[in-house]
């Protein structure tokens, strides 16, 4: 078996291109900080999407439609995130042999959450926090308080953190501490009149459910414009995964433009680690792109061969 | 999205024809209070039957379907219904001008409920008054976005001013106190009853909205025939219209029976698993 990514992925990849196109600020923050990109005043023109919603869902649910086909139809969903559809081949096969399996049965135990998807679910917490109330108080308290009231959703997360010896429970701390400090700078808190909104998810299903594409915006806001609102989007990362991170928004900009029509108009990006920021206006080719790459991993024969051999 | 989700909601009425519904309202009457469904294992205890009750015993096996349930307790996905809600309410009645304004006045107003000692304090006000501040601003954040969806996806306006929001139903059973039936409904109006689903589409759906309309016709003193139900999925902005049609009473009622006979109870009368 070998898997392959798809043609389009391996023409996209590379954060060399994505600089080329973005605004990228290293450094010193403008005065309204990240959001300030988000404000349509730069923008040459609205562009209009009609009927391209449509035909990007027609072409997804052709592909759809194969890929259910191939699997037969008494496969359990297959959900798709970012993650998979755009994450390694390693990623992409575990997905599809979780997707070949019924009810978790012959999964192997959950492990405990790796250090950094516990800093990235903490630092999440806590953008969370300042895009609300504009305050923090003790990072790591108020990360572990945030979780908290996730129940049962975070517990191992909250397990692991509580496990941590003093030196690395310390350790996690300042590192907290930096992203956070990062954040502050960064995202002001955005005026209640943008209808700020975070973890907002996206789930678009295609083949009548059987296969269903899913995402998380960590903010949307609809700036007003005119008589209007222009939709914006933010993404964060606590990596500097910027590439990587740009490629999940444009798939998320796909999805919303499946679900309501159109995609955000304009989609920024923060990394709390390097405190890098910057913005792009969404452009057509940005979702023909995406759907062509969500296509070819759907129609590819790796998954298929995975779940075949899994 | 808000234009075609108004559109459903605000559509003319497609009236079922009166006789063949008020046979099939008397035999949804009749299939619910008969002895065994009235009288199901009384010793049990007292049966709520709910939207999740339905679509748990109608469960098509998806492993989404199946991560539904367990013993009900306060989180910020369970409280994002209530406090949002009650930010809508507020942002209609012109008494926030923006849904983070609503929901923070929200939470505030428990903290006054709770530490003021009001009578008026919920087990909600309650949690959340014992909460840190982060912990309320975790909460507030999941509102805020649960309420901006609701608050952004329709046209207010065009619904006109008969609004009931997040106001449950409920059909007692005139046969055995032991037997309810609750109509879940995030927005009433004189045309439409608006519920929000989450989770994946599913079989079970038509039923589940059906059971807001045997609701609806098992409480209705005349022959009025209720308004239509449209569930709305906020992540894809699919829609689904159940309109008020005898077939759609029959499936709810044969949802009911098979919610019984699977043995829906609800230790001590409490819910279980409330909308999210």
């Amino acid at each position: 078996m070998v898997l392959v990514a798809p043609p389009v992925a391996q023409r996209q990849g590379g954060g060399d291109a994505a600089e080329r196109v973005l605004r990228v600020v290293d450094g010193r923050a403008p005065a309204g900080g990240v959001l300030e990109l988000l404000r349509a005043d730069g923008l040459a023109r609205v562009p209009s999407w009609g009927g391209l919603a449509g035909g990007l869902r027609a072409w997804l649910e052709d592909a759809a439609y194969s890929a259910v086909r191939a699997r037969g139809e008494k496969s359990p969903p297959l959900v798709l995130g970012a993650r998979q559809l755009l994450g390694p081949a390693a990623v992409v096969y575990e997905a599809a042999r979780s997707a070949g399996r019924r009810d978790g049965a012959g999964a192997p135990e959950p492990e405990p959450p790796r250090d950094d998807v516990v800093l990235a679910r903490l630092v999440r917490a806590l953008f969370r926090q300042i895009v609300t109330v504009g305050t923090l108080d003790d990072p790591l308290h108020d990360a572990c308080d945030a979780l908290r009231v996730d129940g049962a959703g975070s517990a191992a997360m909250l397990q692991r953190i509580e496990s941590l010896t003093p030196a690395a429970r310390h350790a996690l701390r300042e590192t907290l501490g930096r992203h956070a400090s990062r954040l502050l700078d960064l995202v002001p808190r955005p005026q209640p009149d943008w209808r700020p909104r975070t973890a907002e998810r996206v789930a678009i299903p295609l083949a009548g459910g059987r296969v269903v594409l899913h995402g998380v915006f960590d903010l949307l806001v609809d700036v007003p414009e005119g008589a209007g609102r222009a939709r914006g989007a933010l993404a964060l990362s606590t990596d500097d995964a910027w590439g990587r991170t740009r490629r999940s928004l444009h798939y998320l900009a796909l999805l919303e433009t499946l679900r309501s029509g159109a995609p955000p108009f304009r989609l920024a990006q923060v990394d709390s680690s390097s405190g890098r920021f910057g913005a792009e206006d969404v452009r057509e080719e940005h979702l023909r792109v995406m759907t062509a790459h969500a296509c070819a991993w759907l129609a590819g024969a790796s998954w298929g061969t995975a779940v075949g051999s899994a | 999205m808000p234009d075609a989700l108004t559109d459903v909601l605000v559509a003319p009425p497609c009236p079922a024809e009166p006789a063949a519904w008020a046979a099939a309202r008397e035999a949804a009457r009749a299939l619910l209070t008969t002895p065994a469904a009235a009288g199901t294992r009384p010793e049990d205890g007292r049966f709520r039957v709910t939207e999740h009750d339905i679509r748990t015993a109608m469960d098509d096996g998806s492993a989404a379907a199946n991560e539904v349930g367990g013993v009900f307790a306060w989180t910020a996905r369970t409280a994002r219904r209530p406090l949002g809600l009650a930010a809508v309410r507020a942002l209609v009645a012109g008494a926030a001008a923006t849904p983070v304004e609503a929901v923070r006045s929200r939470v505030a107003e428990s903290s006054r409920l709770v530490h003021g000692g009001s009578h008026r304090a919920s087990p909600l006000d309650g949690w959340l008054a014992g909460l840190s501040p982060a912990g309320r601003a975790a909460v507030g954040a999941e509102a805020v976005t649960w309420c901006t969806r609701l608050w952004t996806g329709v046209d207010w306006d065009a619904l006109g001013t008969h609004l009931v929001i997040g106001r449950d139903h409920w059909w007692d059973s005139p046969q055995s106190a032991l037997l309810a039936l609750r109509g879940r409904a995030e927005v009433r109006t004189d045309r439409a009853h608006l519920v929000l689903l989450f989770g994946p589409r599913r079989a079970s759906v038509r039923a589940e909205l059906g059971l807001v309309l045997l609701v609806e016709a098992l409480r209705t003193r005349d022959d009025a025939v209720p308004a239509r139900v449209v569930g709305w999925w906020p992540d894809s902005g699919h829609l689904a219209r159940v309109e008020a049609e005898p077939a759609v009473l029959t499936l709810a009622a044969e949802a009911v029976t098979r919610v019984l006979a699977h043995g829906a109870r609800v230790p001590g009368g409490t819910e279980v698993q409330p909308a999210a």
